[in-house]
């Protein structure tokens, strides 16, 4: 008994692809303004934040600047 | 549903198959399941009673891939045809892109699937849809039946499709017209992103 041929898989999706990926290239096409909007960056923890939660590096941040005068303020209330 | 989403590069159509119950709707959908290539092959979800009815509405995501720059999707839904399922039937079509109303040809069916095209019309027009602009296509489906048992295509035509909309004759248990319809309102729902203003006007 002759047998038809089996369709190839995905035959007719691939025909109905092929019409609609143009469809949508029209389409995408036609949206010329608002479809050349750069695509979003992905995004990314902001670098602020994480420099925010640093100990700030200052001059007074546990190190003693004026040594020399606090020596002799120790010096005046020993006497 | 927003059809295009410029940031993240994404289209996205929600498609509803509708029509009376035993009409052909899900037919429809497994046909198309059947032809998808393995590789795009995702989930059809169908909840179906133990009667084999569609008792929630069926799903099948369509993943075209990426076209000019932008990832396509499509979104195929049935909803169940029986008369008590209204409020799912107005649920599903939310957001909805464009309709495909599959029409039992039986002649004794054809109440059926008049009462069935004014229920959609209500529920589109509750869901604010203008009935009249939405994307439909007609499908006529069992055209394998005896002719003795089937309405002619022009007398389908005639009753149900007065909006003069693209109209297929199928016989979707063998696939006949299955592509050819998702094909047409596919067609219509991406013609509306070329005309975003016409929108529901």
């Amino acid at each position: 008994m002759a047998k038809e041929p089996e369709e190839e898989e995905g035959g007719e999706f691939a025909d109905f692809l092929a019409d609609v990926s143009k469809e949508v290239a029209d389409a995408v096409e036609s949206l010329a303004g608002p479809a050349n909007v750069p695509a979003e960056e992905p995004r990314t923890t902001p670098v602020v934040a994480a420099e925010r939660k640093k100990t700030p590096a200052t001059v007074d941040s546990g190190v003693i600047a004026e040594w020399p005068n606090i020596a002799d303020r120790l010096i005046e209330e020993v006497r | 549903m927003s059809v295009v989403n410029y940031g993240t590069r994404e289209i996205t159509c929600k498609i509803v198959y509708y029509g009376p119950g035993r009409s052909g709707k899900t037919t429809n959908l497994q046909h198309v399941y059947s032809q998808l290539p393995e590789e795009r092959k995702g989930k059809m979800v169908s909840l179906a009673t133990e009667t084999d009815r569609t008792l929630f509405f069926d799903f099948l995501p369509l993943d075209l891939g990426t076209i000019s720059g932008f990832a396509t999707r499509f979104q195929l839904y049935t909803v169940p045809g029986q008369v008590y399922y209204a409020a799912t039937r107005k649920l599903v079509l939310q957001g909805v892109d464009g309709v495909v109303f599959v029409a039992d040809s039986q002649s004794r069916q054809l109440a059926e699937n008049i009462e069935s095209l004014q229920d959609l019309h209500a529920n589109l027009a509750d869901e604010g849809f203008d009935p009249r602009t939405i994307p439909l296509v007609m499908q006529y489906n069992k055209r394998d039946l005896p002719s003795g048992e089937i309405s002619s295509v022009e007398d389908l035509d005639e009753t149900l499709n007065f909006r003069g909309v693209p109209h297929y004759s199928a016989v979707a248990v063998n696939g006949k017209g299955v592509f050819e319809t998702l094909r047409s309102i596919s067609t219509l729902v991406l013609a509306r992103l070329s005309a975003p203003a016409a929108k529901g006007s």
